[in-house]
C-alpha cells in the first residue's frame, strides 16, 4: 500500500530557473491495486515514481508504504523499479541480470538462479539464460526487465513507461504478458504511461495528472472485468472511459505545450 | 481445385527453403574462402619480403653490411642465445616492463577511480596530471636519474609513469561518463556503496581499463627501450644501442626483432585477457 501525502518537488537549477515538478500530490494506492498514471510530458510522473521508489527525495510531503505499522516500516517495504530504457546491466548474462536483486539481498546462488530461471520461463525467455542483453530484441529486453522486477517478489512495483520504447505490435504482446503476470501475482503497481489505451487496459484506476507543476487532476476507477484481454478495447465502456480521460488530459497537454 | 492449389503452395515453399539453404551455403563457403585468403596473405607477404630481402642482400643489390640478410641475423641470434646474453637481456627488459606496468596500472586505476568519484580530488589533481602527461615520460628520465641514481628504480619509474597516466586518464573519463541510469538501476535493486562499486561501477569501467592497458603496454615498451638506450648496460634496448655503437647491425636486428616480439606477445596477452574477462563485449561486437 502507498499513502503519499502533500508531495512537492522543486529542482534547483544551476543556471536556469528552478523548476517545480510536483505540487502537493496526494496519492493513495491500496494493496493489490494496479494504478495507471498518465499526464503530459514533463509534468513530473517520473519524478513522483522516483520519489516513491526512494531514488529521489521530495522537497516536502510524506510517504507511508506501511500505514499503521510505524515510521520505520516503510523502509522494510520492498519496491522494484522497471525503467523506461530497461537499464539492464550489459556485462551480466540474462540470468544474472534477473538474479541481480536477489544477489544484492543475499539470497544464496542456487536459490536465486532457480528463481531467476522460473521467472525467465514465465516471461518467455527460457533458453536465453546465457545470452547478454545486447543480443536480445527490444521486446525481449523489456520482458527481461519485467522478470528482473518480479523475481524480487516486491510489495510494490513501480514502472516508468516500461513499454515506451517498443513498436506497436511488440507492445501489445508485452502488455498481454503484463496483464497475465499481474493477475497471477496481484502486486501493488504504479505504472506510468503515455497511452490511454494502455492505462485503461491494465489499470484498476487511472490517475490523470495536470501539466507542470504536477497535481492529481482526475482519479478514475476502472470497472472493467478481469481477466482482461485485448478484446475489451472494443467494448463501449472502454470507449467511454477513453473519451473521459482524453477530455481531462487534453487541456493539460495543451497547457504543457504553452509552458515550454 | 483447392487441394491442388495448396499442393502447389507447398511445393513452392519447399523449393523456396531449398533456394534459401543453397544461398546460405554459398555465403558460408564464400566466407570460409575469404578467411583462408586472409591467413594466406598474412603469412605469405612477410615470407615473400624475407625471401626478397635475402636475395637482394646475397646479390649485393642492397648492402648486406647494413641490411643484414635474414640467414645471417638468424646465425647471430644463435650466437647470442648460445652465449646466454639474449635470454638475460630479454629477462631484464621483461622484468622492468612487467614490474613498472603492474605498479603503474594498479596506481592509475585506483587514482583514476578516486579522482573520478571525488570532485575535490579531481579539481586538485586532474589538471596537474594532464599537464604532467603532456611531458614525454622519457624526458623525465634525467630527473629520475638525478633523484634515484643510475639504479633500477629510475628505469622502472619511467614505465610506471607512462602506464599510470594512460590508465588514470582513461579511468577518470570512464567513471565520469558512467551511465547514471545503470547506477540508478543498481541502487533500485539494492546495491549500495561498496556493492554498487563492486557490482556496477567496476564491471562497467572494465572496457576502459583494458583499452588503457592496451595503449599503455605499447607506450611502455617504447619508453623502456629508450631508457635502456641511454641509461642501461643491459636489456634489449641496450643490445640495440650497443650494436649501433659497435657497428654490428646483425645484433641490432636481433634486438629489434626481439623487442617487436615482446610487444606482440604482451599485447596478445592483454587482448586475450580482455576477451576472457569481457565476454559481453566480444559477443555484441563480433
Ligand atoms: N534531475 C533534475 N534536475 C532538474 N530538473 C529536473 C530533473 N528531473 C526532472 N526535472 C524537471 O522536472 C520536470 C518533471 O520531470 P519528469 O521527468 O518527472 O517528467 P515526466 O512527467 O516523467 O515526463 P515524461 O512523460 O516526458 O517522461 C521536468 O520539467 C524536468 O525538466
Ligand atoms: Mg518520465
Amino acid at each position: 500500500m502507498i499513502v503519499a501525502h502533500g508531495i512537492s518537488k522543486a529542482f534547483v537549477g544551476r543556471k536556469a530557473a528552478s523548476v517545480v515538478a510536483l505540487r502537493n500530490v496526494d496519492l493513495c494506492v491500496d494493496r493489490g491495486t494496479f494504478v495507471s498514471l498518465i499526464g503530459p510530458s514533463g509534468c513530473g510522473k517520473s519524478t513522483l515514481l522516483r520519489i516513491l521508489g526512494g531514488l529521489e527525495r521530495p522537497s516536502s510531503g510524506t510517504i507511508d508504504m506501511a500505514p499503521g505499522r510505524g515510521a520505520d516500516a516503510t523502509e522494510t517495504v520492498k519496491t522494484a523499479f522497471v525503467f523506461q530504457d530497461h537499464s539492464l546491466f550489459p556485462w551480466l548474462t540474462v540470468l544474472d541480470n534477473v538474479a541481480f536483486g536477489l544477489r544484492m539481498a543475499g539470497v544464496p546462488k542456487a536459490v536465486r538462479r532457480e528463481r531467476a530461471r522460473m521467472w525467465l520461463a514465465r516471461v518467455g525467455l527460457a533458453g536465453f539464460e546465457r545470452h547478454y542483453p545486447e543480443e536480445l530484441s527490444g521486446g525481449m529486453r523489456q520482458r527481461l526487465s519485467l522478470a528482473r522486477a518480479f523475481v524480487t517478489d516486491p510489495d510494490i512495483l513501480l514502472m516508468d513507461e516500461p513499454m515506451g520504447s517498443l513498436d506497436a505490435q511488440t507492445r501489445l504482446l508485452v502488455q498481454e504478458d503484463l496483464i497475465r503476470l499481474w493477475e497471477e501475482t496481484r502486486k501493488t503497481v504504479l505504472l506510468v504511461t503515455h497511452s490511454i489505451d494502455e492505462a485503461l487496459l491494465l489499470g484498476d484506476r487511472v490517475v490523470v495528472m495536470t501539466a507542470r507543476p504536477g497535481q492529481v487532476k482526475l482519479d478514475l476507477r476502472i470497472e472493467l472485468g478481469r481477466p482482461r484481454t485485448m478484446a475489451i478495447t472494443g467494448e463501449r465502456a472502454f470507449g467511454e472511459l477513453k473519451a473521459k480521460i482524453w477530455e481531462a488530459l487534453r487541456d493539460e497537454v495543451e497547457r504543457s505545450l504553452e509552458l515550454t | 481445385m483447392t487441394g491442388s492449389a495448396t499442393e502447389l503452395e507447398r511445393v513452392a515453399t519447399a523449393t523456396g527453403d531449398e533456394v534459401l539453404d543453397e544461398a546460405l551455403h554459398a555465403l558460408d563457403a564464400a566466407e570460409r574462402r575469404r578467411r583462408r585468403l586472409d591467413v594466406t596473405l598474412a603469412v605469405a607477404t612477410p615470407a615473400a619480403l624475407l625471401v626478397m630481402w635475402q636475395a637482394a642482400a646475397d646479390t649485393h643489390w642492397i648492402d648486406p653490411k647494413i641490411f643484414t640478410p635474414p640467414t645471417t641475423i638468424a646465425r647471430s641470434a644463435g650466437h647470442l642465445i648460445a652465449a646466454g646474453t639474449l635470454q638475460s637481456d630479454l629477462a631484464i627488459t621483461l622484468a622492468r616492463l612487467v614490474v613498472g606496468f603492474a605498479v603503474g596500472a594498479a596506481a592509475g586505476i585506483v587514482v583514476g577511480i578516486l579522482l573520478g568519484l571525488s570532485r575535490p580530488l579531481r579539481s586538485a589533481f586532474s589538471p596537474l596530471f594532464t599537464g604532467l602527461y603532456a611531458v614525454p615520460q622519457i624526458a623525465l628520465l634525467p630527473l629520475l636519474l638525478v633523484i634515484f641514481g643510475v639504479g633500477e628504480t629510475a628505469k622502472v619509474l619511467t614505465v610506471v609513469a607512462v602506464t599510470f597516466f594512460v590508465l588514470e586518464i582513461n579511468v577518470v573519463r570512464a567513471v565520469r561518463g558512467f551511465d547514471p541510469r545503470l547506477v540508478e538501476a543498481g541502487h533500485a535493486y539494492g546495491a549500495r556503496r561498496l556493492r554498487l562499486f563492486r557490482h556496477v561501477l567496476l564491471p562497467g569501467i572494465m572496457p576502459a581499463i583494458f583499452t588503457g592497458l592496451r595503449v599503455s603496454i605499447a607506450l611502455a615498451l617504447v619508453v623502456i627501450t629508450a631508457t635502456e638506450f641511454v641509461a642501461s648496460t643491459n636489456g634489449l634496448g641496450y643490445l640495440v644501442w650497443n650494436s649501433w655503437q659497435l657497428f654490428e647491425p646483425d645484433y641490432m636486428y636481433v634486438g629489434l626483432i626481439t623487442i617487436a616480439l615482446v610487444g606482440v606477445v604482451l599485447t596478445g596477452i592483454i587482448v586475450a585477457a580482455e576477451r576472457l574477462a569481457l565476454p559481453w563485449l566480444r559477443r555484441s561486437r563480433p
